[in-house]
């Protein structure tokens, strides 16, 4: 008796999973685990999210997209294995986020699946890594960049902090020494006599290595610059800026990723007045807000850094999805791409799409300083980042780079 | 002899079978596991034969891995260097950076010598990111795997069989180092390189050799790894690389020849199957270690080879079951206590409790509340019950081998 009914259900199982489509798998692959896991676990959670409201809103051509989490230990050698267990796992969207190296590792290696599997090409979305060379050299038509980069991030921080009359006429740039950091440095000085400024001085140091930033503090202080422009992230941005404060350098801020949890709080008073340009600032308007608290339902805590920008490129997803969603069985890869390229959705920030030449996304940039008048504070401080300025896609967007040479299929 | 010969082609029959045996992931898994038994074995013909103690052999393995992706892109897989025969680049850059460091390394010993090492690789982490051209910045260098020799190499299957050659080739060649006159000396240098220098021999040449060849196929063990990823990074230069060789060696048993390839593989396989299961495989990957080091300092292989040569008194199976079932109930407890406390303390908790309370977490199919008594005593129960019982074997088996004498 308990052997028929085993046998029927496993039928019933079988003839279920025969009549309905195979639901689209999407992958995340990211550092969870090891020192590096605190950006790849807000990853974790912006994705969450962000499956969790298409499938809210019934899923994909019927069924609940599965999804499913990979760690990828780390560095590029654990991504690559993850992503070859992630497809043939099933997975046909592979997401990951929170380093230029693990995205550059598989941005080819999905290059490279899709090459030798046509007809079951894979999709990379990258929601975060921002190397330069992602959407030049190395950008293939199965990649799609859902982040700002140094260029987007830097000609927005340098036009609005004249334009607010928050830059001095002498910059003095100061850049971790590797791809991120040198792409900034070179924006800086590219930048210099379309916004109106001279770049006094530029240094680029060891990446996270250093303790004491004061000899690089003095020698600002020697240049007579008045402002700082820095793409550096971690203790390399929380160090300069308290060895400016112990120096009582008069100088003001300008930086990237100063909305990394845990930067204010730890930097405190020393941070305010400094200037960021990101793609997102809960205080903007209702529809930020709302967002900002509907976040905070349901993962515990308001969005920042790297989460809004990671959740507005599932919406993106979302959106795309949707446009594919009256038709039924599998889906291609190539498909998703050509209907993201297609899609222009509208953010709480401001319209976002995918520029078809080489994958990046177009999206507005907010110029923001670090206040105590800001009404969401971070960190449990009185501070708080205060949006002053607001560029949309089109105005931050930055030319696609020569060394682009996509080859769409067909 | 011939005990071992069946024992070596039985291994070798089954790595030949398991394509047909294993799932794509997990081959995958297996070809991580060769790359890393080879390197670690590398590794331990310099720290366990040789006896000097490298904190730096990410920087062999590295450049093995870079050569063999710039030679990749320069052949395309064709002409003198196809794509079977890339790890030859791994291996020769190698032999020359290892002659380099090795020359200036081995001019001290101990932990000058460490220091050494650890130093050169630090400069050479340091020095990568700066060199765009050669190390290619924060996205890296990446290749394509060519077809040669009538193989596409796009398939999972033909990478492992690359990778299976090359490994059992490499490691066949460190084995049969170990019979050689040259072998020997090798040893001579680890136990007392006074004497050996007293009979004549150039201990300074004799080290700087063994660190080139041990640089060498460590370099092999690079480029398979570029071969199978397709790409290099200069991540694979940091000390994590170093330090994860010198773990695996020492948990498989340093002084045993296959004891590193075992605790390379065993520790590869680990980080594969645990790290998708819990956020916190690598605190029980530091757990193992220092236990092993605690209680089986020869290693795991190599304290079953002391076991079975009959050193510590003859073994009695009882005892050992009961061990091992304690050792097992003392580690389940522990880790439900860990999961569980990691659990309570994730962001998917803190997301959980915005409705309010203190809800259950699940794990291994049960629901645990936070301030259930249950949810704390078992694992306090588990850990004592499964310590309690080693103990009282252990005196029990020390008391009847009281007796005996």
């Amino acid at each position: 008796m308990l052997k028929t009914a085993m046998c029927c259900s496993a039928l019933a199982i079988m003839c279920a999973g025969a009549a309905q489509a195979e639901p689209l798998q999407v992958a995340l692959v990211e550092t969870l685990s090891g020192s590096q896991a605190s950006t790849g676990l807000l990853y974790r959670t912006a994705a969450q999210y962000g499956i969790a409201k298409i499938n809210a809103a019934g899923g994909f051509r019927g069924e609940p997209i599965k999804f499913v989490e990979y760690d990828s230990q780390g560095g590029p050698v654990g991504a690559a294995d993850r992503v070859k267990a992630a497809i043939a796992d099933g997975a046909r969207v592979i997401l990951q986020g929170s380093s230029s190296s693990v995205a550059g590792q598989i941005s080819e290696d999905v290059r490279k699946y899709n090459l030798r599997n046509k007809g079951k090409e894979v999709l990379y979305l990258n929601l975060g890594g921002e190397a330069l060379e992602l959407t030049g050299e190395k950008c293939h038509f199965h990649v799609i960049r859902t982040s700002p980069n140094a260029a987007i991030r830097f000609q927005t921080l340098t036009k609005g902090m004249k334009e607010l009359g928050l830059m001095g006429d002498k910059v003095y740039s100061i850049n971790q020494n590797y791809s991120w950091g040198v792409d900034v440095q070179s924006i800086i000085k590219a930048n210099a006599e379309t916004v109106g400024y001279t770049v006094v001085g530029e240094t680029l140091h060891e990446v996270n290595k250093i303790q004491d930033f004061s000899p690089y503090v003095a020698q600002i202080q020697q240049s007579g610059a008045d402002t700082v422009l820095t793409g550096n992230w971690s203790n390399d941005l929380l160090l300069l800026m308290k060895a400016a404060a112990d120096a009582k350098l008069k100088v003001r801020f300008g930086t990237s990723f100063l909305d990394q949890p845990g930067n204010i709080g730890n930097a405190g008073s020393v941070a305010e007045g400094n200037v960021m340009s990101a793609p997102f600032n809960p205080e903007l308007n209702d529809a930020t807000k709302a967002f900002a608290e509907d976040y905070k339902a349901k993962t515990g805590h308001y969005p920042a850094y790297v989460e809004p920008y990671a959740v507005f490129g599932m919406d993106m997803f979302a959106a795309a999805l949707k446009s594919l969603d009256d038709a039924t069985g599998p889906v291609s890869a190539n498909e998703i791409v050509l209907a993201l390229e297609n899609t222009k959705i509208e953010t709480p920030v401001g319209s976002l799409s995918i520029r078809a030449e080489d994958h990046q996304a177009e999206m507005p940039m907010i110029i923001q300083e670090v206040s105590k008048e800001a009404a969401f504070k971070v960190d449990g401080t009185e501070y708080g980042f205060k949006p002053l300025k607001v560029y949309t896609g089109a105005d931050s967007a930055d030319p696609v780079q020569a060394t682009c040479k996509m080859k769409r299929p067909g | 002899m011939l005990k071992k010969l069946v024992a070596v082609i039985a291994v070798l029959a089954l790595l030949l079978a398991l394509p047909a045996l294993l799932s794509e992931s997990m081959l995958n898994a297996s070809v991580q596991m060769l790359i890393a038994a080879l390197f670690a074995t590398a590794f331990a013909l310099l720290c366990g034969q040789a006896g000097m103690l490298s904190f730096g052999h990410a920087a062999y393995f590295g450049l093995g891995a870079f050569a063999t992706v710039h030679a990749m892109n320069a052949f395309g897989g064709d002409g003198l260097l196809p794509t079977p025969l890339m790890p030859l680049a791994g291996a020769a850059i190698g032999l020359i950076s290892g002659l380099g460091a090795g020359y200036f390394s081995t001019q001290r010993t101990g932990t000058y010598f460490a220091m050494i090492t650890l130093a050169l690789a630090e400069l050479l982490h340091a020095l990568a990111p700066h060199l765009k051209e050669v190390f290619g910045g924060e996205a890296g260098i990446s290749s394509f795997r060519m077809p040669a020799w009538g193989f596409e190499f796009g398939s999972t299957i033909e990478i492992y069989y690359l990778v299976l050659g090359w490994t059992v080739l490499c490691i066949a060649l460190l084995w049969g180092l170990t019979l050689t006159p040259f072998g020997r000396l090798v040893l001579g240098l680890r136990e007392n390189s006074h004497r050996l220098k007293f009979l004549g021999y150039n201990t300074h040449a004799l080290g700087t050799f063994v660190f080139a060849l041990s640089a060498a196929f460590a370099g092999v063990a690079g480029a398979l790894q570029a071969l199978n990823i397709e790409a290099a990074n200069y991540v694979v230069l940091e000390t994590q690389v170093s330090t994860a060789v010198l773990l695996n060696t020492f948990i498989g048993g340093a002084k045993v020849f296959f004891g590193p390839a075992i605790g390379a593989a065993a520790m590869t396989f680990f980080g594969h199957v645990t790290s998708d299961l819990t956020r916190s495989w690598l605190l029980y990957q530091g757990i193992i270690f220092m236990l092993v080091m605690m209680y089986l300092p020869r290693g795991i292989v190599g304290e079953i080879l002391a076991r079975f040569r009959g050193e510590g008194g003859a073994v009695n199976p009882v005892a050992v079951l009961a061990r091992f079932a304690g050792i097992l109930v003392a580690a389940a407890g522990f880790v439900m206590a860990i999961e569980l406390t990691q659990r309570f303390f994730s962001t998917d908790y803190k997301a959980a409790r915005q409705a309010g309370g203190w809800p259950a977490v699940e794990f291994a199919g049960h629901m645990w509340a936070p301030f259930a008594p249950l949810t704390w005593a078992l694992p306090i129960v588990l850990i004592a019950a499964g310590l309690g019982l080693v103990t009282f074997i252990n005196r029990r088996e020390a008391r009847r081998q009281e007796a005996q004498i």
